[in-house]
């Protein structure tokens, strides 16, 4: 229980930290009252209007203030606030974009571990052979070469020369159709999940090596369990806390690169709302969008943390006692 | 087991076991030979590195596999084993033959249930159901004298005492019903008081269940009462071998003798590796030339770091020794005078 708190505390001070400054970043240079609302209503608008909206929102209190009622809105009631310049309320406007990029980091995240596991467990099972060699050139590759390098690449090729995919990135839903919904993700999910693959892998790998000249999997063979058993049953497990380490870790690069795949892909993703609503100076989105980014790179940290005890009685009992 | 031709039960003859490594070739084991038959146990002793545990795993064929070479050859109920590939070997480790590590702490997987641990070669080699696999398992800690077993079967590692565990790791290896027992150094890792416990608890199941062992130690005390037979091994060779009694009543090579003064005393503290043997063990990429144990030996003459001294019978022919001046011998007893003196 004091583990959680512990960790539920954590949580707030980073969100408030993030998000907060986030506010103050954005609003740099908008100092006299009614600028914040002339800014996010962009363009020649009435004084009225801005008093209207500035009243509305609290825009001319001071920060505190503001902050205050901007998270009250979100925890009281699911108010995001309003997007002045689309006309529609945060919520509405952000669901679609995040629902692309929480695809796009689920599919990547996923599909770098099934490619991953197998790959690295078996190199490290077969060490030295041409597989491992072959293994370890191509992970280096995809560490080495960022997804901006590749992806025109690929587009070039699949999309421009074979005209296999589609470059249009309209977000359409696995429940709507789920075949069109597969062509539209494939590539941006191939792009994101190979450098993300590939530092698993070499995690994976060191790990498993170092597993396998344990006392325990001598013992396990001693005991003649079968090879597969002892790698996959045995082995594995022991090997995964890095791997789970480093997840954590790539949610946040996923992040960012979705941001980049977006763009080449033409996705409206979260990248994509994130960066045109900064570049617009639309406040409240921008400060919800951040306020979830952060939330669920911290949540997705606290569930890894969760499995970690999940795998390790060890943990599992350590945190019991505090 | 009665039919059975005793005197082939399990033979290793002249094995060598060397690793490539950067620095050279290591010969953890060289050449040596000896068997062992049907309930009986032989003791393996030598200081820390002597090869005793590479020994054990060239027999097991449990070596890593990179850089390893063997050779020779173990013949166990008349078939040769060194050739078999660990697919071949798989019906043998933990069925015929099953080995106790040295850590504890170590040796079991951290992140599965005792009882699994248990489970899982009756599972494989005796096709038993879970349910029937549990129920041995239980039944093997009540064997090893593991109270509230049921309980037991259900905790992890690290909720067992170091004693615990090694009684784990003998439930384990008892599993199956091997017929041959490697112990390696099972005490080693563990309280004094507890070593007795773990001995005595080896031996009685030995006993019950008519398996060799194997006993690996590097403390003469720890074999003393407890194998019918002693191989004393220095730098990968086997340089003495007599049964326990012999051995004790008359030792020929120098280097036991200085193992056995080597035992750790009641009033000492420290129960484990007594270093009272001066100098290094031997480089065993560059072994000396003659006997490897010449360099330490203060009884050693020129032909000793010249010529390598055979393996030979003395008065019993089950006593051998690879010693040019040993205990007891003209050349010995003068030397021992001369040390005296200064
Ligand atoms: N994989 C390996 N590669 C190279 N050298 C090795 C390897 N394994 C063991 N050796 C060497 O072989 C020698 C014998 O090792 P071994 O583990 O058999 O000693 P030991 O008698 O069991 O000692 P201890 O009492 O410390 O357990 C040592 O010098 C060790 O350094
Ligand atoms: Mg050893």
């Amino acid at each position: 229980m004091r583990y959680l708190s512990q960790r539920l505390l954590q949580f707030s001070i980073v969100f408030f930290i993030v998000t907060f400054g986030v506010m103050v970043l954005m609003r740099l240079g908008l100092n006299a009252p009614g600028d914040p609302a002339r800014t996010m209503l962009g363009g020649t608008v009435s004084q009225e209007m801005i008093d209207q909206i500035s009243k509305q929102y609290h825009l001319n209190s001071n920060l505190i203030v503001q902050y205050w009622y901007w998270l009250k809105g979100i925890v009281w009631s699911q108010d995001f606030g309003y997007s002045v310049q689309q006309n529609i309320s945060v919520a509405t406007y952000m669901r679609p974009k995040i629902l692309v990029t929480f695809f796009l980091g689920i599919y990547a995240l996923t599909w770098g571990l099934i490619i991953a596991v197998p790959i690295a467990v078996y190199q490290a099972y077969k060490r030295d052979s041409n597989f491992d060699k072959a293994g370890n050139f191509f992970s280096f590759f995809f560490i080495s070469v960022p997804a901006l390098v590749f992806s025109p690449f690929i587009i070039y090729v699949f999309v421009m020369k074979l005209g296999w995919f589609p470059r249009i990135g309209e977000k359409i839903y696995p429940w709507d159709n789920f075949g069109e919904h597969f062509r539209n993700f494939f590539l941006p999910v191939v792009v994101l999940s190979l450098p993300t693959a590939a530092v698993f892998v070499r995690l994976l790998r060191a790990d498993m090596i170092a597993t396998l000249q344990s006392d325990f999997i001598t013992l396990a063979r001693a005991k003649g369990v079968s090879p597969q058993r002892t790698l996959w049953s045995h082995a594995l497990r022991n090997s995964l806390f890095s791997v789970l380490t480093s997840v954590g870790v790539q949610i946040g690069s996923l992040v960012g690169g979705a941001l980049v795949v977006e763009q080449y892909f033409n996705m409206k993703g979260m990248g994509f709302l994130l960066i045109s609503t900064i570049l617009s100076k639309d406040l409240f989105v921008v400060q919800s969008l951040s306020a979830i980014l952060v939330a669920s790179v911290v949540f997705a940290n606290l569930g890894i943390d969760l499995l970690y005890t999940v795998i390790d009685p060890r943990i599992r009992h350590a945190r019991a006692l505090v | 087991m009665s039919t059975e031709d005793n005197s082939a039960f399990l033979e290793v003859v002249n094995i060598k076991t060397h690793f490539e490594t950067p620095r050279g070739v290591v010969r953890a084991v060289d050449d040596v030979s000896f068997s062992l038959t049907r309930g009986r146990s032989l003791g393996i002793v030598g200081e820390s590195g002597s090869g005793k545990t590479i020994l054990v795993r060239s027999i097991m064929g449990l070596l890593p596999k990179r850089g390893t070479l063997r050779e020779g050859a173990v013949m166990y109920r008349g078939e040769n084993l060194i050739n078999k590939t660990p697919a071949e070997m798989r019906g043998t480790w933990g069925r015929e033959m099953a080995m106790i590590f040295q850590d504890p702490m170590t040796s079991l997987n951290p992140l599965m249930k005792v009882g699994k641990q248990i489970a899982e070669p009756l599972m494989s080699h005796l096709g038993m159901e879970k349910a029937t696999a549990w129920a041995t398992a239980e039944k093997l800690l009540h064997d090893v004298h593991i109270a509230e077993a049921q309980r037991r079967l259900s905790q992890y590692p690290h909720e067992l005492s170091g004693g615990m565990r090694q009684r784990v790791m003998i439930a384990i290896a008892l599993a199956c019903g091997p017929s041959i027992l490697f112990a390696d150094e099972p005490t080693t890792a563990l309280d004094v008081t507890v070593q007795a416990q773990i001995l005595e608890l080896i031996n009685e199941q030995r006993r019950q269940r008519n398996m060799s062992l194997l006993l690996v130690t590097h403390d003469l005390g720890v074999v003393a009462g407890n194998t019918d037979e002693i191989a004393v091994m220095y730098g990968g060779k086997l340089v003495e071998k007599a049964p326990t009694k012999t051995l004790f009543a008359e030792m020929k090579m120098p280097y036991t003798h200085a193992l056995l003064e080597s035992i750790p005393k009641l009033n000492h503290a420290a129960h484990t590796r007594l270093a009272t043997i001066s100098g290094r063990p031997p480089d065993l990429v560059h072994p000396p030339k003659g006997c490897r144990f010449a360099p330490r030996c203060h009884f050693a003459r020129d032909r000793c770091h010249s010529e390598e001294p055979p393996l030979t019978a003395g008065k019993s022919p089950d006593h051998v020794y690879a010693c040019f001046y040993p205990v007891g011998s003209a050349e010995y007893s003068e030397r021992k005078v001369e040390i005296s003196r200064s």
